[in-house]
């Protein structure tokens, strides 16, 4: 067995102890719970416009992330810089 | 001082024809919804005559105790065109009942009695409505008044108390193992208050923009380092930028500042938060006979504290109707810059039906209110139950030490 390997399953402990006091804590107090206005509210989309205005600015080769940096696509409440 | 109304501090007159035009243009009117026949404070079955009207439970009806005739009250919705037009809506347009609080307003009247003349207090904080000491007649509070207490409309409680109890009951029972032992000791759901609370519901219609970079994988392929095998990635790199013009239907914020406080640190009044949306469009118009029995809370938000929030969600909601059309972009959008821009809103103010149950738990700095809400309308339960700490560390330390027990014999053998 290597060493990471090794030290992975003696993280499990901890990790378990602080995931179920968390998801518990969760599931009586319901702090992340607010109202889904996002989804629940009617919206009519009257124009979208810009995917034909997308361009290719650069190529990345051998990055080892899977995501883009500071991805925030399904973040919709973070609030960013004004234009 | 700042100017009246309407004024300018250039002479329109001497300005180019299109700047005259748009400085002259007539401002939007207000939607007058204050219902004229109320005005005396006396809510009369409109068949006998009886001031003795209640909401009938279940139903969007009023109903007369004396002669039982049973009416309803007309939907705002359609009653004062709520619904439609949102696509053209210009500017910010304000209901007669979502007008600013005046500075000086106080929550004690006193209304003279339409049946005998005497004058009656009412506490506007809590009470919509009063029996006059001297005739019996039920006075309500239905002149649009300048303290926010009366709003357009108001969306009548479907659910019943009984049903509301259950859903806390049922609620309550899936978190019972570590909750704390006073909250259970003492959870009495009868004790359950139906309550209007104060709502801005608003119409709008915005632009937004979005700017960012988007990335698309081209490769992906894994490379032997040592022991471990890597996966790495190839992509392109694109500059996306998205603008959508759309408009929101009934979108509801909280008119008081207290209910808008959602830091979960301090309160639970997210919880209340999450049982949103309502039914508004079944709103009817004001009638403080729908608020017999039941307590109110007033509202004391006007449109301009509570435009930041809305250009907030708007924002959000942009975001949410960008997004599938960023789907191509597979390694995921990081968002840089965005914009948000308000064309025309429409705010209506509501009271809308809440039944909550409450419990404090002690604590520095005063302790915390956990509430457990139900929406008086669908029926939606959410809630905050107390954690009794030293239960759930332990039960998180004694998981904590069998899965670590397992690791080391997995590790050993």
């Amino acid at each position: 067995m290597d060493s990471d390997a090794v030290l992975v399953l003696l993280a499990l402990g901890p990790a378990s102890a602080v995931g179920f006091y968390w998801a518990m804590h969760r599931h009586y107090r319901n702090t992340d719970k607010s109202h889904a206005f996002e989804r629940e509210t009617a919206v009519e989309v009257l124009s979208l416009t810009g995917p034909e205005a997308d361009r290719k600015v650069d190529e990345l080769r051998a990055t080892r992330s899977a995501r883009v940096q500071g991805d925030n696509v399904g973040n919709h409440r973070q609030r960013l810089q004004p234009m | 001082m700042p100017p009246a109304p309407g004024q300018h501090p250039l002479d329109p007159s001497t300005l180019p024809q299109p700047i005259r035009d748009e400085l002259l243009a007539p401002d939007p009117a207000p939607i007058d919804t204050a219902a004229k026949e109320l005005r005396n404070g006396l809510n009369h079955c409109p068949k006998c005559g009886s001031t003795e009207v209640q909401h009938r439970a279940g139903s969007d009806r009023l109903v007369c105790l004396y002669c039982r005739n049973e009416w309803s009250g007309t939907r705002v919705e359609e009653g004062f065109g709520l619904g439609e037009g949102i696509a053209d809506l210009q500017g910010v347009q304000i209901a007669s009942g979502a007008r600013d609080i005046a500075a000086d307003a106080v929550s004690l009247r006193s209304f003279k009695c339409g049946g005998c003349g005497a004058e009656v207090v009412i506490n506007t904080e809590t009470a919509m409505t009063a029996r006059c000491h001297w005739c019996r007649h039920v006075l309500g509070v239905n002149e649009q008044i300048d303290n926010g207490a009366v709003p357009d409309a108001v969306l009548p409680f479907h659910i019943k108390k009984d049903d509301a109890v259950a859903r806390i009951r049922q609620f309550v029972n899936k978190r019972r193992l570590f909750a704390l032992k006073a909250f259970k000791d003492e959870f009495t759901p009868e004790n359950v208050v139906g309550v209007y609370l104060p709502y801005m519901v608003v119409d709008a219609r915005g632009s937004a923009d979005a700017a960012g970079i988007g990335e698309i994988e081209t490769r992906r392929y894994t490379r032997s380092e040592g022991k471990n095998t890597v996966t790495y990635y190839d992509a392109d790199v694109w500059r996306v930028q998205r603008h959508v013009d759309f408009t929101v239907d009934d979108l509801p914020l909280e008119s008081s500042a207290k209910r808008g406080n959602l830091d979960t640190r301090t309160n639970t009044h997210n919880v209340i938060n999450t049982i949103l949306p309502f039914d508004t469009k079944n709103a009817v118009t004001w009638n403080a006979a729908y608020l017999l029995g039941y307590t109110s809370e007033k509202r004391d938000r006007d449109v301009q504290h509570l435009m930041p929030r809305l250009q907030d969600q708007m924002l959000s909601i942009a975001r949410a109707q960008i997004q599938p059309s960023v789907r191509r972009y597979d390694r995921g959008v990081r968002w840089e810059r965005e914009r948000m821009d308000l064309k025309g809103t429409r705010w209506v103010s509501m009271y809308l039906p809440v039944w909550l149950y409450a419990y404090h738990q002690p604590g520095p700095s005063g302790g915390l209110l956990h509430y457990i809400a139900t929406n008086g309308r669908t029926g939606e339960t959410m809630g905050s139950v107390p954690v009794q700490q030293w239960k759930l560390v332990l039960a998180a330390l004694t998981i904590g030490t069998v899965v670590e027990a397992l690791a080391l014999w997995i590790i050993a053998s």
